[in-house]
Order: C-alpha cells, then structure tokens, then sequence
C-alpha cells in the first residue's frame, strides 16, 4: 500500500475508532440522560402536583376556617337558619372558588350544602368529614363521578356543632393547570376492582403514536374502597428528541469531521509523499544518468532537508562522474576523446544517418618513438597535445578527435559527400605539416593516415575504426602517407575483425600449437635446428596455418602477445629437450612490432626462467623491423646478441633493405626466401641472384640458410653455391613437438628422404586494396 | 386542648346550706377509671316525688385568665348568673346552646346584666374573641345537685325518698346511666367510677 494511503488510513481509523467510541457513549449517555430527566421531569410533577394540592389544602382549611369561626355563621348554625346558611356557603366557596361547601351535623347529617348534590338532611361521607376535622388533612373524594379535593374543618360554639366541608373539584381545567405547569400529561384516575379509569386529564404527547410514555401513579387517597390517583406521563420519545437531536448533530459532526479529517489526512499524506514520489522519480532519473535533474523541493522541513542532500549527493555523483568519465574516456595527456569515448562517439554519430556519409581517420604519427627517446617524453608528450589541439581544432561537422594510441590519433567527421573524404584526409595532413616549436625549436612530425568511410547504414564503430586502422597500417608499411579502406562491410572483412576475438581466445584457451621444422646442414646432412612455427586448433575450422591468422595479427598488433607466447613455450621446449640431453637449436620468428627496449630483458628472463642456453636460441626477423627506425632496432637488436641469442634475417629478398643498412644489421645468419629457391629451378637469373646473394652473405660473415627446398636438385644446386644450411619439405614439413623427437630421434639412423610438397601456405587472401595517392 | 378549671362549689353549697334540715347524708365518691379523681363531675338527683319551690338565687362565673373560673358550674333553673370579667382584657362571653343562648357584648370588668337561666339543659359558654375559653353551665330543676370536690366525692343532705342520680363529665367517653336512688334515713355512700376522654373532640351529652 503506497505510504499516503498508509498514512491517512491510519489517521482516519483511528479518528473513527474514537468518534465511534464518544458516539457510542454521548448516545448511551443521552439515551439514559434522556430517561432520568424524564423521571425527574415525573419527580419534579409529583412534588408540583403535591405541593399544588398543599396549597389548596390550605386554601380551602383557611376558607373553611374563616367561615367557621364567623360568629354570624356560627349564629345561623345555632339557629339551623338553612337559606341563611346555604347563601352564606355559597358565599364562602365563592371566595376561593371551591366547587363544594357542604355543612353537616356532627353525625354527618347534611345542614346546607353550595355546589354539592348532597341535598339537607342527606347523610354526608361522616367517617371521612370526622378523621379529616380531626387531623386537618385534605380527603380526595368522589362525589357523582367527579374527583374533589375537600378539607373539613368543625364549626365550634365553642364546642364542636357542626362540620365545614370545603372542596376544589379536580376536574379537567385543574388537570390541565397541572399539565402546563409541569408539562407532563395528568390524569385523574380511578382504582376500581382490577382497573384504573380516567375521570380527567390529559394524556402525554404521543402517546396515542404508540410512542414509549413513562408514567408515575400518585394515589392520592382511599375513598370508600377504591383508590383515587394522579398519573402524571411524559412521552419518552419526545423527551428523547432533543438528545437524539443532539446525537444526530454529532453524528453529522462526526461524518463532517471524518471527511474534512479524511481529506486533510490525504492531503497532509499527499504533502508528504508528493515530494517523496517526486524525488523518488528524481533519485530515479539520476540514476538512470541523468545529473541534471532539479531536486528544488520548497520546503523548510525534514523534506526540504532530504531533498537537499540528494541534490548535494547529486553534485557530489556527478563531479566523481565526471572525474571517472575523464579516466575512462578522456585521454589525460591532450584531454582528447580515449578510444572507448571515440567509438562511443562514432556509434551515436552512425546512428543519425542524416545527412553526408561518416568518415573516420586514424593518424599515426612516424618515428614518433625515436622523439620521445632523444628529445625525452616532456617534448613528446608537448608535441602530443600540440597536434591534439591542431586536429581539434580543424573545423568539421558533427565530429570528434580522440588520441587511440601513444602516437596514434583518430577523428571521424560527417561528410557531405562520400567523394570529399580525400580532402578531408588531406586537410588532417595538413594540420600536421607545419612543424611543431617545443623550447623554440621546431620539430618536424610527419604522419600517415587511414581512411574509412561508412557508407551503407548498419556499419558499426568498431568494424570503421578497425578498417582506418587496416588502412593506416598499410599507408604506414608502404610509406605512403595517406590510404583508404575500401568494401568497407564486405562479409570477408567482417570475418576478419572478427578473428582478432577467436585469437585473443586462442591464447587464452590454448588452441595454439608449436610446430617445428628442421633446419638441415647442407654438407653433412646433419640437423642444425629447427625453425619453431604455429599452428592454431580452432575449435570449427580445424587447424590453421600461420598464413590464416599472422598477418591479421601483425596488421592488429596482436602479434606481439602471440611473439610472447610462441617464445615462451619455444624456450620451455627447448630447454626441456636441452635437459633431456637432444638439444636443438630453435629459430623463433618475431615482427618488427616484437622489436622494443624491454626485448632484451624479457628474452633474458625467459631463458632463465626454463634454464635454456642463449646459443640455442636464433630470433628470425624480416627487413622491415629496420624500415621505420633502424638505429633503434639495431640498438635493441645489439642487446640481444649481447645475450648470446642468434638472430637472423628472415625473407631475404623481398623487402626493401639496402646494403648499406644490411651491413649495419647485428645479424648472424641471412635466409634467402622461398620465392628464389623456388624460382631458381625455372629462372636462371633468379639462381644468379641466389648464388650472389650467397656470396655477399658470407662476404658479410653471415651464415645462409635457404628456404622452401622441396627437390633434392635444388639442394644440391644450393649446396654447390656454399649454401650452409637448407629448410624445406624435402626434409620435414613442420611436425608437432613430440613428432619432432621422434623424427630427429631417427634423423640420427635413417637417411634423408624426399618428402612431398602438400602444403603452400604463402597465399594469402588480401582483403585490403590499397589507393595511393 | 382544654384545661380543667379546678372544682368550686361555692356557688352550689350557698343553694344547698339554705335547704332545712332532717336530711340523710348522701355521699357519692367518683373517680376515674385509672382511680384518680374525677372532677368536674356533676352529680344530680331529681326527687321523683315532687319539686320543692324555686327561689331566687345567682350565681358568678368569673374569667380569669382566658378562662371561665369555674369551667364547669351547675344551677338551678331560674338562678341568674353573673359574668364579672377578671382580665385587663376584653371578652365577649357567649352562648347558642339551646338551653340558653345569648351574647355579652364585649366588655371589661362586671357586666352590666346578669344572664336568667330559666330552662334545664347544658349551655356551652365561649368567648366571641377567644376560641379556647370555654366553659360548662348545667341547669337543672332540681336544688340537689353538686360537683366532685377536691376531696374526690359529692356530699348532700337530701330528704329521704326516691330519686334519679345523673352523672355528667364534659369529658366522659360514654354517658353514665340515670339510676334510682332511694334516700332513707341513715346516710348513704355511692362510689362511681366514669372512664374519661383525655381529649375529647366533643362535649359529652348531657343526661336528661
């Protein structure tokens, strides 16, 4: 249940839970205030009604008396003058307007009467005239059906002769009198045999509705056996009325207030959560990213406080936002874009295909290793942010610059027509023409750049960016200085970025394998190594040769952790047929990217590390490892002979070394490459070339070793041209490591066999087309 | 609630010391129930052989103190009766008794009139302006007649021959019978018991 419903049930429950409660006890107070009153409204009528009756007591006694005591009267009783007697009571009940004046002798026998059907001479009620001149009390008799109230007093000359009955009818009026004062219903009632019969009054309000009337019976008197009674009434229902009036008043309060109560519960509950919910969806935006939500609750309680500290909290999670977005995608030397941020960059811009088509660059900068070594890294990285800045600052639609590299820069931009991307790639370049002044010196920087266009929808940043690298990697080997990667999203392509994760896997998993094929002594037939090749088990392709997956990881620079890898599990081989006491020498290939300062070091903690003797090892490099710096790969290359580790250049032939640089190359031994071994059997001038090559060689010290013999013709030939060692399938083809013991295990009893060609592994697929400009 | 006047018989023995003698002593000794004395009783004795002659006598009933002194008096028919006002206040002395009724107008000191009571019968006397005065007047035909003195009885010479004893209280609770009396020659005692009414609300009748 959300919170505010929470909140205003609770409140309203428990209002209503104490409203029912005073309800319940003012309706029950009420009910029963209801019915005391109405039994003190009957006390208070009785004590009237007796009071009232007092009162004519009185009355009459102080006529009756009056009357008595006249001497004329008292004169007339002696004389028993009746007329004189009859006028002077009807005088006497006159007075007070006594409704019954009755003289009688002391027995009772009627002398005069005023207002009474005794008639003279009739016999009065005596025993109640006697008992009530004796104790001076009031009687209530019937006479005739009505109800009279009747004092008696005697008539003395000086002793008693005669009695004064004086009496007030209690008829209607009187009963009415009553019913005013007290405002209860008065009836006069009598007792006779088992029922009561009114003779008088008035009965209560509603009572002839059935409605519920509560009575008191005053028996006022015992008259000849019957009883005579006052019933004062009163309706209960109307007596209730004003109570239940009262409790249907509160009843309505109580709704009224439960409502009003209701609805400030809700909205006091509404105040609180609505800006609970508020910073709920707030706290929620932030979360999703968003840092610039308002959190502006105004107010001054608890609410106003919690709001604040999310609003701070979101100040604080933005700036360390900020500081963590830097790292992860700013690159903190030039403040440029890092790699991840670029490709973030590039896929929002791919996305939005409005517009001109997208072109991505990547810029390496040449020779840029050789500055940071001699001018030191404080001016590489100034030249760094230099050129940052120059490429940031080129004026471009929807794009962006980002340092992927040490020396390596990317930027993308939206052309407006896929035909401007030369320029565009032209105008990056001229950006990095003018030289650039560190410590008033200028520094001239020259770079090369790869291109990639996005033309179809659907290209992905990854997919651009590799295929600029692709380009630029190539533009870098064939020293031009700008190139374009083409057929962008051709599935073949696709396939190939896609090889870069399966190989990262391959090592991870294992799935590479160490082949290794001989190299042989050409004069003795001896074995003199063995070349250590690779092989990768891919777990649905089978195994694949070096050919398939090399040069991708050379064009990625994936090939320095494959370098890492074959070296060392070629060194652990190595060593353990060393201790086994078969050592081999093994040639391990490394790429020019293999070539940096620490090789050395590392080549030295590997031999240490699986205890194999330097000697036993030759590193097989190709020319191009010299081709961008090669004072710095001969430096690097001098501290690994100066380990004891042979090195050799492989390839011979097919790049594009000069003598000059050749001479200066610290290697030991030259590999002339498989092209011109094969070749020499059809081209004579080919078998020129090798043969002179052979003799430079050994002019140079270097000992030769020809690849790619496959017919025992072309070993002789080499042989007879002083070729020292050969390699080919005549020998072995590359065999697997424990093959290989075997094979050399017999090498040492059986004679060299031919052995056929099966394999050619020189063919590559070349998915890229290079443009040179 | 009515007091009792104490008994005086002054009145009474004047009328019966003038009677001659050779006479036999008749005492009647009456007490109450409870054995005190009755007083203010009134005995009577007609003589049933004749009358002896009326004379002229008178008697007082003086007021002292709100009250007729004596509150019960007896005469013989005929005897004029003198009502002398003893207070420093006015009284106007009353009767509407059948046997005697008149009035005194109101007055102080002694009255000009004396009141003749000729006819036989009880008058009851009061006072217009003071209820609580009253007092008692026996007539009778007779000269033989007395009132309970303080010594509890009734002494009278009456000549021998028969007579009819009446006995009245105004308290008696029930009338006490006329009896026949035979006087002989040696003196006679009666002795009488009345039950008395300690508050009567009326006067007793009076014997016939």
């Amino acid at each position: 249940m959300p919170l505010r419903r929470r909140i205003a049930l609770t409140f309203l429950l428990l209002l209503a839970a104490v409203l029912g409660a005073a309800l319940f006890a003012v309706s029950a107070a009420n009910r029963s205030n209801a019915e005391r009153e109405v039994q003190r409204q009957l006390d208070v009528g009785g004590s009237v009604f007796m009071r009232l009756l007092e009162s004519n007591r009185r009355l009459l006694t102080q006529a009756a008396q009056a009357a008595a005591a006249d001497f004329g009267f008292r004169e007339a009783v002696a004389a028993r003058d009746t007329d004189t007697l009859r006028s002077a009571l009807a005088n006497s009940g006159a007075r007070i307007g006594a409704a019954m004046v009755v003289l009688t002798s002391l027995d009772g026998r009627v002398i005069a009467a005023a207002g009474s059907h005794a008639e003279a001479g009739s016999q009065f009620d005596s025993a109640a005239q006697r008992e009530a001149a004796a104790d001076r009390d009031m009687r209530v008799i019937v006479d005739d059906g009505r109800i009279y109230q009747m004092v008696t007093v005697e008539v003395r000359s000086p002793v008693p002769v005669a009695r004064l009955s004086m009496g007030f009818e209690l008829d209607d009026k009187a009963a009415r009198e009553l019913a005013d004062i007290t405002g209860l219903g008065v009836r006069l009632s009598l007792h006779e045999g088992d029922r009561w019969t009114d003779v008088v009054g008035t009965a209560p309000t509603g009572e002839a509705h059935g409605e519920d009337v509560a009575e008191r019976r005053i028996v006022m008197s015992t008259y000849r056996g019957s009883e005579v009674a006052a019933t004062l009434s009163r309706s209960l229902t109307d007596a209730r009325a004003p109570f239940e009036r009262l409790t249907n008043r509160l009843f309505l309060i109580a709704a009224l207030s439960l409502i009003g109560f209701g609805w400030a519960a809700f909205w006091i509950a509404r105040n609180i959560t609505r800006p609970l919910r508020d910073l709920t969806r707030s706290v929620d935006r932030i979360r999703a990213g968003s840092y610039d939500v308002a959190l502006t609750v105004n107010r001054r309680d608890e609410l106003g406080v919690l709001a604040e500290g999310l609003q701070l909290m979101q100040r604080a999670v933005r700036s360390r936002d900020q500081s963590i977005r830097s790292l992860a995608y700013e690159d903190a030397l030039t403040g440029l874009m890092n790699r991840t941020a670029f490709s973030a960059a590039l896929s929002d811009a791919l996305s939005k295909r409005e517009g001109g088509p997208i072109a991505v660059a990547v810029i390496n900068l040449l020779r840029f290793r050789r500055i940071n070594e001699h001018l030191g890294y404080s001016v590489g990285d100034e030249i760094l942010t230099t050129i940052g800045n120059r490429l940031a600052s080129l004026p471009s639609v929807d794009s962006a610059v980002a340092r992927l590299a040490a020396d390596e820069f990317a930027a993308f931009t939206r052309l407006s027509d896929a035909a401007d991307l030369q320029a565009w790639g032209t105008s990056l370049l001229a950006a990095l023409a003018d030289p650039v002044t560190v410590e008033a010196q200028p520094i001239d920087i020259s770079a090369t750049v790869g291109l990639a266009l996005a033309e179809d929808s659907g290209s992905r940043a990854d997919d651009l960016l590799r295929c600029a690298d692709l380009a630029v990697e190539r533009a870098r080997r064939h020293k031009h200085a700008l190139a374009l990667y083409k057929n962008t999203l051709r599935p073949a392509a696709r396939e190939q970025l896609s090889l870069l994760g399966e190989l990262r896997r391959a090592v991870e998993q294992d799935e590479l394998r160490l082949y290794f094929q001989p190299k042989m002594e050409l004069a003795t037939g001896r074995v003199a190594g063995a070349e250590v090749l690779i092989r990768w088990q891919h777990p649905s392709r089978g195994l694949l040769s070096p050919a398939a997956f090399i040069p991708f990881a050379e064009q990625t620079g994936f090939i320095r952790r494959l370098t890492r890898w074959t070296l060392d599990r070629a060194i652990a081989q190595g060593a353990e047929w060393h201790k086994a006491g078969r050592s081999v020498a093994l040639a391990v290939n490394i790429s020019a990217d293999d070539i940096d300062v620490r090789l050395d070091s590392r080549l030295a903690g590997l031999l240490t590390k699986h205890g194999l003797p330097p000697s036993l090892l030759t590193l097989e490099i190709t020319e191009s490892s010299f081709i961008d710096d090669a004072d710095r790969a001969v430096r690097i290359l001098n501290a690994v002979n100066a380990l004891g580790v042979s090195l050799s250049i492989d390839d011979f032939g097919t790049g594009y070394s000069s003598l000059s640089l050749l001479g200066r190359m610290p290697v030991q031994e030259m590999k002339i490459d498989r092209s011109f071994v094969q070749g020499m059997e059809s081209d004579p001038d080919t078998e020129s070339m090798v043969r002179s090559t052979i003799d430079m060689a050994h002019s140079l010290g270097l000992k030769v070793v020809a690849e790619g013999i496959e017919i025992a013709s072309a070993a002789a030939r080499l042989h007879h041209f002083g070729c020292d060692i050969g390699q080919g399938y005549l020998y072995a083809k590359p065999i697997p490591a424990a093959e290989f013991a075997v094979w050399i295990e017999g090498k040492q009893r059986v004679p060299v066999i031919a052995v056929p060609v099966d394999f050619d592994a020189r063919e590559v697929a070349d998915t890229v087309t290079l443009v040179t400009y | 609630m009515r007091r009792r006047s104490r008994p005086c018989l002054w009145g009474a023995l004047a009328a019966v010391c003038a009677y001659p003698a050779l006479a036999t002593q008749v005492t009647v000794n009456v007490t109450t129930s409870a054995g005190a004395i009755a007083a203010d009783t009134v005995v009577i004795f007609d003589p049933s052989d004749g009358m002896p002659p009326a004379g002229h006598s008178s008697a007082i009933i003086d007021q002292v103190n709100k009250k007729f002194v004596p509150h019960v008096s007896i005469v013989r028919t005929g005897t004029a009766v003198t009502f002398p006002n003893s207070d420093n206040i006015r009284h106007q002395v009353y009767s509407f008794s059948d046997a005697k009724t008149f009035t005194l107008k109101l007055y102080a000191g002694s009255p000009k009139q004396q009141v003749v009571f000729g006819k036989p019968g009880l008058v009851a006397l009061g006072c217009n302006i003071h209820d609580t005065m009253i007092g008692f007047l026996g007539i009778v035909d007779t000269p033989f007649f007395g009132k309970v003195s303080d010594a509890g009885g009734v002494s009278l010479d009456l000549p021998a021959g028969r007579y009819k004893m009446r006995v009245w209280n105004p308290a008696l609770a029930s009338a006490v019978p006329a009896r026949e009396i035979e006087v002989g020659a040696s003196s006679m005692a009666l002795a009488l018991t009345v039950t008395l009414d300690p508050s009567p609300d009326t006067v007793a009748d009076w014997p016939e």
